[in-house]
Formats: structure tokens, sequence, C-alpha cells
């Protein structure tokens, strides 16, 4: 790849993986070695990738692997709770324009680490199930799974917050109807 | 499809719309036309969405990560070659003990490389591969032949002039069937490597080398290689031979 490839690819990524690496890790200074660290195995394993319009899939793959192989290595992968989404966090919805990004940051990583990644994927990128599925390498049903129930975990993590700083909270006042008809 | 089923899928609907012909949210969408209610959390979570997705990307990112991430990239490149050391000995020797009859005059086929010259870019791959990693490290190229000759390993005694500008990476040297090979790698300013390994020459054979280099492409690789002295070189690149040429004069 040459030098100006290269700086392209940069400038039209980085600012995305960093912002992705961000809500995976726990620190910016992690999110940023994890940047770097997928740029750089990048220039020295990218000119395998045959299809070059693949680019921005393997390098965000790249750094979720990196992160992976990180947590597993320290030991802090976190445990799994399949817990079913519960129709309330369907039905109310926190008022995200009252927050600032530093509260939704920390919402987000309060996230399980399993529903985090589609989630921010989603919403950083607008990936699509089948770009989330390629990138995390799971099936699309697994996506949207994890899509549901992550975001049903933001939303609740982002009414906390709401609570705990006196905002108003948005509910719809057509979920109880709903709930009436069963 | 109930309520719950569509909201299920939906929550991979993306805001901007761009799904919205997607099939597989046809029968959801159906279930929102149809379901007021449904239809009032659509357009309320498409709303959360969007504004999620607004605040997310107004996050800002370090000044100098994109600096860093440049300024990183060489050193990367040598770091983690450095890392695979032991990897590396243990692929060299399975390598070697496999690697039965080669000769050094069988470069002069046109279109086929020795095995010392395979062995070589199979070396120089690894490398790139973080699989191995350099026995000796620096950007200067003539630091480097000193090194090489100090441990007694094949060493140019001349470079070509326009390899000689370029910044060096580091050297590694190997054996192929008992005959030292040594490899330099070079830095090329459109961020691509460069590396020559050198051999000695063999005894005199009825097809010696000629000293006008001889190009070969074999795969990704292209490669030049010439007599010199006592010294076979071989130039190697990963590109094509116009890209090579510039750098033999």
């Amino acid at each position: 790849m040459k030098k100006n490839d290269f700086e392209q690819l940069v400038d039209r990524q980085y600012a995305a993986l960093f912002r992705f690496a961000l809500s995976l890790s726990k620190s910016e200074a992690e999110a940023a070695d994890l940047t770097q660290q997928t740029f750089f195995l990048w220039a020295s394993k990218g000119h395998q990738l045959r299809d070059r319009s693949k680019a921005k899939s393997w390098l965000f793959t790249t750094l979720y692997r990196e992160f992976l192989g990180r947590r597993r290595h320290e030991g802090r992968f976190p445990k799994v709770e399949l817990d079913e989404v519960g129709e309330e966090e369907m039905s109310i919805l926190p008022n995200v324009n009252a927050l600032d990004s530093a509260t939704l940051l920390q919402a987000l990583r309060e996230v399980e680490e399993l529903f985090r990644a589609p989630v921010t994927l989603f919403y950083l990128e607008q990936f699509s199930y089948q770009e989330i599925a390629d990138v995390l390498e799971v099936p699309i049903g697994t996506v949207m799974s994890r899509l549901s129930r992550g975001k049903a975990q933001l939303r609740q993590r982002l009414l906390s917050k709401e609570e705990a700083l006196g905002n108003k909270i948005v509910s719809f006042q057509s979920e109880r109807k709903e709930k009436g008809h069963g | 499809m109930d309520n719950r089923e569509a909201r299920f899928i939906l929550s991979a609907y993306r805001p901007g719309g761009q799904d919205a012909s997607d099939p597989r949210f046809a029968e959801a969408l159906d279930q929102v036309r149809r379901d007021p209610i449904l239809e009032q959390w659509f357009r309320d979570s498409l709303t959360f969405d969007t504004a999620m997705t607004d605040k997310l990307r107004a996050m800002t990112t370090p000044t100098d990560l994109r600096e860093n991430i440049l300024a990183g990239l060489k050193i990367s490149r040598v770091s983690d070659w450095k890392s695979r050391l032991a990897k590396w000995a243990i692929a060299a020797a399975l390598i070697l003990s496999a690697a039965l009859g080669s000769l050094i005059w069988h470069n002069t086929r046109p279109t086929r490389l020795a095995d010392w010259q395979t062995q070589a870019l199979d070396v120089i791959s690894s490398l790139v591969r973080n699989e191995s990693s350099f026995d000796s490290q620096s950007n200067q190229p003539a630091e480097l032949i000193a090194w090489l000759r100090v441990n007694h390993a094949p060493a140019a005694q001349k470079l070509p002039d326009n390899l000689n500008k370029l910044a060096s990476l580091g050297c590694k040297t190997f054996s192929s069937n008992g005959i030292s090979v040594s490899v330099i790698c070079f830095m090329r300013p459109d961020g691509g490597l460069i590396h020559l390994i050198t051999t000695n020459a063999p005894a005199p054979s009825a097809r010696p080398l000629k000293t006008t280099p001889k190009s070969a492409q074999q795969g990704e690789w292209a490669t030049a290689t010439w007599r010199e002295g006592d010294r076979i070189y071989m130039l190697a690149l990963e590109g094509s031979r116009d890209q090579l040429q510039s750098y033999l004069l």
C-alpha cells in the first residue's frame, strides 16, 4: 500500500475507530492504543486483503479482535447474562438531548461487553446488521438479538443517569394502553 | 408477527432510512403501518437512535492520534518483527532442514528462482508477517553492513546508489544448504519495503551469473539478480519489475 493510500485510510477511519475503541475500553489511552495497533496491523497485513472495499470492515474487525484478545489475556472477559429484555425497558426512552456525550459514553460503557460492540457500531457508523455481523463474525440473528438487548441496556443506564441528574423521563402514554391489549 | 417481535427486528433498523427497502424489515414495517401504538414507538425509537448517533459522533478524538499513528508506522514494523524471534528460529530450522539440493547457479534460469532465493523471499515474508525478527536493526545501511561483516555474514561491497539513499530497517542472516545468506530491508519513500539479499558466489560453474542484473517475477515478488566480484546479489520487492528497476541504478 502506498504511503498516501495509508494516510488517506487513516484520515477516513481513525476517528470512528477511536470512538469504537473508546466505547469498548476503559480509558482514552487504551482506546488510542487499540486504534494505533489496528493501523499498524493494517500496515503489515492489510496487503493480504484482496478486496480493498472491505478495508473499513477489516479495520473494525481487527480492532474488535485485538480488544477481545487483550481482555482474554487479562482474564477479564465478562460473564454474559442473557436475561430477557423487559417490556418496560422497551417502552420508556430517555431524553438523549438532555445528556452530554461524556454521560452517553459512560452509559455505553456500562452496557455488557457482548452487547456494547454491536450497539456502538450501529450508532457510531450506522452499520447495517449485515455489516455488524461481518465485523463481529456472528450470524445476523445474533446481531439483532444483541442490538435489541444492548439498546435496552443502554436505555436503562441512560434512564438511571437521567434520574440521577433530575431530568424528565419521557415515557409513552400509549404503552400502558398497549400492555392492556396484551 | 406481534408487536414484540416487530420491535425486536426493528432494533436493527437504522434511523437514516437506509433499510427501508430491506425485505428483512418488510413485515415489521407493515406491522408498524397497521398499529398506531407500534408506529409511535417506532417514531420515538428512531428519534432516540438519531440523537444517539449525533451525540456519539460528536465525541472528540485526541489531537495527536492521527500523527501518532503515522509516526508509529515504521516503529511498529520493526518492533513487531523483533518480538517473534523464537518463532522464527523454529520455523527457520524446519525450513532449512527440509530444503535440500539447492544450488546457487540455478538462479541463472530465466523464470525460476534458486532455492536460496526462494528461501530468502520466505524469510522476508516471515518478517513482514511479524513471524520473525531482525538479527540487527538500524536505519543506517552502513551499520548493518558492518554488523554483517563482524558476524562473518555475506555483506555487500557496495550498495546501488539509489538503494544507499534509503533508510534501512534491519538485517537478517540464514543458511541455505550450508551457504550463508543475508538480507537487509529498506524502507521505500512510498512506504513499501525493498530488500537486498547477498550471498557468497560459488566456485565457477558452467553457467556463471552475469554482472548485469537479471530480473524475474515470481508471484507478487519482482527480483533482480547479479554477480559482482565474489558476491551474488538479489534485490526484491513486492511489486513490479518497473518499480524495482529504479533501485538498480
